[in-house]
């Protein structure tokens, strides 16, 4: 288990703001054992508090297709190689 | 195959972690022609030193390092520094839920399954700064630790940790004012500014 560097200690029980503040933690799963526990059962129980973390959780899950890989471009690749041959690398034959 | 070993590892290891380095790149710097020359300057530095790169490590990570370092040296120039002191993580997170309140009464976590949020977030990354564009393209999409980002960006953990929180609170907010904007939901009220120019 990660640890962040600015733990503080979270109570069993929970309320609203302090899972909210710690919602960002606990979904990239950087808070200790026990708070992970004690924010979980607050979202369990909390409606309110529940939708925020699935939104957050969603917004998240939806970053990374957003900014797919750059296609590969021929351009720049030849661009690197013809500059690493001047270096004098040795171009990978086709095949 | 090449003749050479060294530049058959070279291939293998870093000429094939290209696309990756292309992304890093862009999200460094807006243009795509910096981008470009920010890539090539970080190939030509990573082959002249790849004798000193230690097998086993992630070349990934390495060529992320030098890149950044590529752009930094460019940037020294026309140096644009953000003031990121007086971030508070938590305060970020906090603040990411009450804005999802807004999002949630204007329908936007109803109907976010169904649109396409792409346009909206990369529209929010290039608008941010560089600073907070960087780290979540290092650790929400490249996948990496917030140690491994650190050590990338030379930053302390917290200030990976701050920056992140900060800048997905932005996408977040972002996607509501798209949503908005684009008619896809009703404007409840304007969520908070509170933070964005500290």
């Amino acid at each position: 288990m990660t640890t962040t560097d600015t733990q503080r200690d979270i109570p069993a029980l929970i309320d609203c703001e302090t899972a909210a503040r710690a919602l960002y933690d606990f979904l990239d799963g950087r808070l200790p054992h026990a708070t992970m526990q004690a924010v979980q059962a607050h979202v369990d129980t909390c409606t309110t508090c529940a939708g925020h973390y699935r939104f957050a959780r969603r917004v998240l899950d939806l970053i990374p297709a957003a900014v797919p890989l750059a296609g590969e471009s021929h351009a720049l690749r030849l661009k690197i190689v013809e500059s690493l041959k001047a270096e004098g690398y040795i171009e990978r034959a086709a095949g | 195959m090449t003749d050479s070993p060294r530049d058959a590892e070279f291939d293998a290891m870093v000429l094939d972690a290209l696309p990756h380095v292309v992304r890093f790149a862009r999200s460094l710097a807006h243009d795509e022609a910096l981008a470009d020359d920010l890539v090539q300057e970080t190939y030509l530095r990573a082959y002249r030193g790849w004798a000193t790169f230690k097998q086993g490590l992630d070349a990934r990570r390495w060529l992320f390092t030098i890149c950044r370092n590529v752009y930094l040296r460019h940037r020294e120039r026309e140096a644009r520094v953000v003031d990121t002191s007086g971030e508070d993580a938590e305060l970020e997170s906090l603040a990411a839920s009450v804005e999802h309140g807004e999002a949630d009464r204007s329908g936007l976590a109803h109907v976010i399954d169904r649109i396409d949020v792409g346009p909206a977030i990369r529209a929010a990354l290039v608008a941010v700064p560089e600073v907070y564009r960087t780290t979540v393209i290092l650790v929400d999409v490249e996948g990496e630790s917030y140690e491994t980002a650190a050590e990338i960006l030379g930053v302390p953990v917290g200030t990976v940790r701050s920056r992140l929180f900060r800048a997905r609170r932005l996408l977040q907010q972002s996607l509501y004012t798209y949503a908005v904007d684009a008619g896809i939901v009703r404007n409840t009220s304007v969520p908070s500014q509170e933070g964005v120019d500290r």
